[in-house]
């Protein structure tokens, strides 16, 4: 269970989550919605330890978060895939796909090249493009690069930030369902911050909408879905 | 003719020394985002260290390898102790300005440098002394003509090349390696990836500090030792380093020979005291014609 309680993230003046808290169940999809600046993305990185709060708490699996450093996050099985596709252009697929494991190296030598080989068989694309610098991937692919490279981590919570971002829609749906696949077989905990809450409220198990940095709605994700009132007061459609 | 191929062999043998001083500015500038300009400043304290070791009777090898571990252990100190602490947003959040915060470390290693050039002349007079190679410095004949390359140059030109194979292959081919340019490339990305980035921001800078140690060894037999002597050496290899593209080892390489081989041209063809404007000149073309470096941020294209 990852647990936010009255969590605060501000930049100078500016209050980015104002006392956010709600719960996210193991092995289920959370999805956070909410318009352009609600403070999805801020949500994630404080979870991850890019931003520090200033007042509130995270804890995962009954463990707080708070104070410990964004490696040592991902060392406790926190993944975390930001905004843009975040890869590292100037190093190749299959570079940027160890570096997500480099940590496990020592420990479990074996699982390592298992996690990749893995990898290659849920994104083909990949492998093809093995050697490669992700500068020269398409959209869809660096965000299965992205992906890749936060799973070889072997996480038991994915933080997802705006997958779907700027991507064609075939693309979005290709992800989104081997997220969704992965988080029914493995087990996997899922936080999907998405902007297009459709898609998001479509796969996931819960809800949570956010505006202006807080909590204004926190329900299975099938009643937000139909809750009309909701998305047209916050979400404009 | 002659003349031609001694300024080859000695370009060769400079350059290689200026490869590594660029070499070492160029992994600091890439792991840290600092131009570390006290960079020849340790390089001159561990060699110091080392002339002292071998005129108090120590072999030269054990001299050589002191200095070598003094310059990575010194490297790493001014990380952890100034340049991290420094680097520390909250602490410096009282700067409005992001430029102004980004020349702190730059003001910090320009400090670095002053304080150890005032605490080496405290320690070791600030007279020039000699300091010895390991191998005779007297030119190879060539029929009857003695050349201006000797043992000592293929030294030099050997363990640069041996080091420069060695750093390229460690930082293609092993974990760590892999983790220094990620952290070098994108700090973010890293630390999502469990990469400790601090660690490997202070392990570019004992590298740093072991390699500029190592260009202070090999230059020193030359050109001797005082806490000046190798400013212009980090002038020349900040110029080889700039010319090659400041964020590229390869490039760092290329501009360290490139540069030597001018100066060596310039000064058999011409006149010495040519030298200093000519790197101005190579420098000043670079900019104007290819202001990113010779392989500089070459950003990846789709195809």
């Amino acid at each position: 269970m990852l647990e936010v309680k009255n969590l605060v993230t501000s930049f100078g003046s500016v209050i980015a989550l104002d006392g956010v808290s709600f719960m996210a169940a193991e092995s289920k999809i959370t999805t956070v919605i909410g318009a352009n600046g609600a403070g999805k993305s801020t949500l994630l990185r404080t979870i991850s330890g890019l931003e520090t709060p200033s007042s509130g708490s995270i804890s995962w699996l009954g463990k707080s978060l708070l104070g410990m450093r964004p490696e040592n996050i991902v060392r406790a099985g926190i993944a975390h895939v930001p905004e843009g596709h975040s890869v590292i252009s100037e190093l190749t697929v299959e570079e940027n796909i160890s570096m997500g494991s480099l940590f496990r190296r020592r420990k479990f030598k074996g699982d390592v090249l298992a996690a990749q080989t893995e990898m290659f068989e849920l994104f083909p694309r990949l492998k093809e493009r093995r050697n490669q610098l992700a500068g020269t991937l398409s959209g869809g692919e660096r965000q299965m690069l992205a992906i890749s490279r936060a799973l070889v981590s072997r996480p038991k919570l994915l933080l997802l930030d705006e997958p779907s971002l700027g991507l064609a829609p075939l693309v979005v749906e290709q992800i989104i369902d081997t997220i969704n696949i992965l988080c029914r077989t493995t087990g996997l905990t899922v936080l999907l911050v998405e902007q297009n809450a459709n898609t998001a409220l479509g796969v996931a198990d819960h809800g949570v909408l956010l505006a202006l940095g807080k909590v204004v709605a926190d329900r299975p994700a099938s009643e937000l879905k139909a809750d009309a009132t909701l998305r047209a007061a916050y979400l404009g459609y | 003719m002659d003349t031609f191929l001694a300024a080859l062999f000695s370009g060769t043998s400079r350059g290689a020394i200026y490869a590594l001083v660029a070499l070492g500015l160029v992994i600091v500038w890439r792991g840290a985002g600092v131009v570390n300009f006290a960079q020849m400043g340790q390089a001159m304290f561990s060699t110091y260290i080392a002339s002292t070791l071998i005129s108090n009777g120590y072999s030269y090898w054990l001299g050589f390898v002191v200095a070598i571990i003094v310059g990575a252990a010194m490297g790493s100190l001014l990380d952890i102790l100034v340049l991290r602490p420094l680097s520390n947003k909250k602490k410096t959040e009282f700067l409005s300005s992001e430029s102004i915060r980004a020349a702190i470390p730059v003001i910090a290693s320009l400090g670095i440098l002053g304080a150890l050039q005032a605490l080496a002349g405290i320690i070791w007079a600030a007279e020039e002394r000699g300091f010895p190679a390991p191998y005779p410095q007297e030119g190879f004949t060539i029929a009857n003509n003695v050349m201006p390359f000797t043992s000592f140059d293929v030294f030099v030109i050997g363990i640069v090349l041996t080091t420069l194979l060695m750093t390229s292959l460690f930082f293609q081919k092993t974990g760590v390696g892999l983790a220094m340019r990620a952290t070098a490339l994108n700090q973010e990305v890293a630390k999502l990836s469990g990469i400790r980035t601090n660690f490997t921001r202070t392990l570019s800078w004992a590298f740093s500090g072991a390699a500029s140690s190592l260009a202070g060894l090999l230059i020193t037999p030359t050109s001797n030792l005082s806490p000046n002597t190798l400013d212009l050496v980090l002038i020349i290899g900040f110029t080889a380093a700039v010319v090659g593209g400041l964020d590229s080892p390869v490039g760092a390489v290329i501009g360290g020979f490139l540069v030597g081989m001018v100066i060596s041209f310039v000064s058999f063809y011409g006149s010495p005291e040519d030298v200093f404007l000519s790197i101005l000149a190579v420098l000043l073309l670079v900019l104007i014609i290819r202001p990113r470096g010779i392989l500089g941020a070459k950003d990846a294209r789709r195809v």
